[in-house]
């Protein structure tokens, strides 16, 4: 049984690690909806968080926690447990917070599954690893996910724009920018569904590890849910605004069409792979969409670099999470029977390391109100997208 | 090639992801289209014929539109790992009973 104080860092890593999620994933849900001008900024995260938290509470289950199949249970629930728990938030944390420095958006829940590979190699062997439900359960639906989004919302998108000349540019953007709250609203909560139990599921798990609840009967107490629910929604609503940018802006020139096909097929294929049992990152699924999004009105609309550097860091966070696990299991291991103070020194680098990074962001920060286009009207957003004046304010 | 992909992809479970996502990801933006397009004719009407016309033609879409949402929300309550029995539970099975959707 691992000890009080590794328990209480665990706890904290975990409610961390929730609130990097809700900043970070922000935008997998509210990002089209602003660059468009359908929400304000501010409005648009404190709506998403609203609904995160909400989501937090739907459907219940141990069943989101991490890793099934892909890390020996024995692992976890060993002596060395709860530490190979920190050691793998901290991990994963410690990668969100990279990526959210250089603006790219990547998989939180990949971050972890590599930061609990990374931590589980480095603690007791390779083999303790399944391979081949690694590659069949993440790696697999993680190259899939965004190509099937992609065709979807180009479809959509396509068929919308065709739709447009009948409609009239005036009209049908206005009404698009309406169906974009919804659409995003159901990501948002899509996402505070399967994030928030996904730490809930670890939190709980250290406390089974400590002793705290039984095995038996088991139920995730109510401070856990209620923790996880307010640090995701916390983290949502403080507005992950580099990553937002990135998404909504930098991909391709969002409009607000182009915006509801990106988040209606994202939320169609979240769900409908939720329901099948097919796990996926959002992150990436919402990122095929604003591509398909862009490829649907324009191949050359799409910005190809930042493409690039967003599946360079797609590729990078399992292995990269997963260094970082390992690093910081390797660093608490060398206070051998020290347990506590390995913890202590591992959790006080990724504070430090932490606010290194939110330091190096000030220099180039980037606010709600740079990224606010609720004053373009529709008419100017279609001439902004080439479309004559006369016919754009039809 | 097809053997070794078919050892990792659920082929059953992808063409079903594939298809429910045309229909409720590319199928509401074009019905959500023709929902706007019910409403244009609905205004523009010089006769009550053709004003009922759009707004039947809005209803209708904007009936599958929220459908769509329902069968959303239907899908986030009602998880395949939610359905199944309760397993007896043990500290091993709650390391991970499911990798779900994920961020």
């Amino acid at each position: 049984m691992g000890s009080t104080l590794i328990l209480v860092l665990v706890v904290i890593a975990g409610f961390s690690f929730d609130f990097t999620n809700g900043f970070h994933d922000t935008a997998n849900a509210m990002a089209t909806s602003i660059a468009t001008g359908a929400l304000k900024p501010k409005v648009a995260v404190i709506l998403s968080a609203v609904l995160n938290f909400a989501g937090a509470f739907i459907s219940i289950s141990v069943a989101a926690t991490i890793a099934k199949g892909i890390v020996s249970p024995k692992v976890l629930v060993g002596g060395d447990g709860l530490e190979l728990v920190l050691a793998a938030l901290i991990g994963a944390m410690t990668w969100n917070l990279i990526t959210w420095y250089f603006t790219i958006p990547s998989s939180s829940s990949h971050a972890l599954i590599g930061g609990v590979i990374g931590a589980t190699i480095v603690a007791t062997a390779s083999s303790d690893v399944n391979w081949h439900n690694l590659v069949q359960t993440v790696i697999v639906p993680a190259i899939l996910s965004p190509f099937i989004c992609a065709g979807v919302a180009a479809l959509g998108t396509y068929m919308a724009y065709r739709l447009i000349r009948r409609l009239g540019q005036k009209e049908a953007r206005t009404g698009y920018r309406y169906g974009q709250i919804c659409s995003a609203s159901l990501v948002s909560l899509a996402h505070g569904t399967n994030d928030a139990q996904k730490t809930m599921g670890v939190i709980s798990l250290a406390l089974i590890a400590h002793g705290d609840i039984s095995a038996v009967n088991f139920s995730v107490p109510l401070w856990v849910k209620l923790g996880c629910a307010l640090s995701i929604a916390l983290g949502t609503a403080s507005g992950g605004w580099r990553i937002i940018n990135t998404m909504g802006n930098r991909i391709t020139n969002v409009e607000s069409p182009q915006g509801f096909a990106a988040e209606s097929s994202s939320a169609a294929v979240i769900l409908a792979s939720s329901y099948y049992g097919y796990p996926l990152s959002t992150t990436q699924v919402v990122s095929g969409g604003v591509l398909g999004a862009g490829l649907g009105k324009k191949v050359d609309s799409v910005h190809w670099n930042v493409i690039g550097q967003m599946l360079s860091a797609w590729v990078l966070t399992m292995p990269g999470a997963g260094v970082l696990g390992g690093l910081a299991w390797a660093i608490a291991d060398l206070f051998g029977a020290h347990a506590n103070a390995g913890a202590i020194v591992i959790c006080l680098l990724a504070a430090a390391g932490a606010f290194g990074l939110w330091t190096l962001a000030q220099r180039n920060k980037i606010t709600p109100e740079d990224l606010d286009r609720t004053n373009v009207s529709v008419v100017e957003e279609a001439e902004l997208a080439g479309v004559p004046p006369a016919v754009a304010a039809a | 090639m097809a053997i070794l992909a078919t050892a990792y992809i659920n082929w059953s479970a992808l063409w079903k992801i594939v298809l429910v996502s045309l229909i409720a990801g590319a199928g509401v933006v074009i019905v959500f289209g023709f929902l706007l397009l019910g409403v244009k004719i609905a205004n523009n009407a010089k006769s009550g014929g053709r004003e009922w016309a759009g707004y039947v033609l809005s209803g209708i879409c904007g009936f599958f539109c929220l459908a769509v949402v329902a069968a959303g929300i239907y899908a986030i309550l009602n998880k395949p790992v939610s359905k199944k029995p309760a397993p007896k539970k043990t500290a091993a099975a709650l390391i991970a009973p499911s990798y779900k959707s994920t961020t």
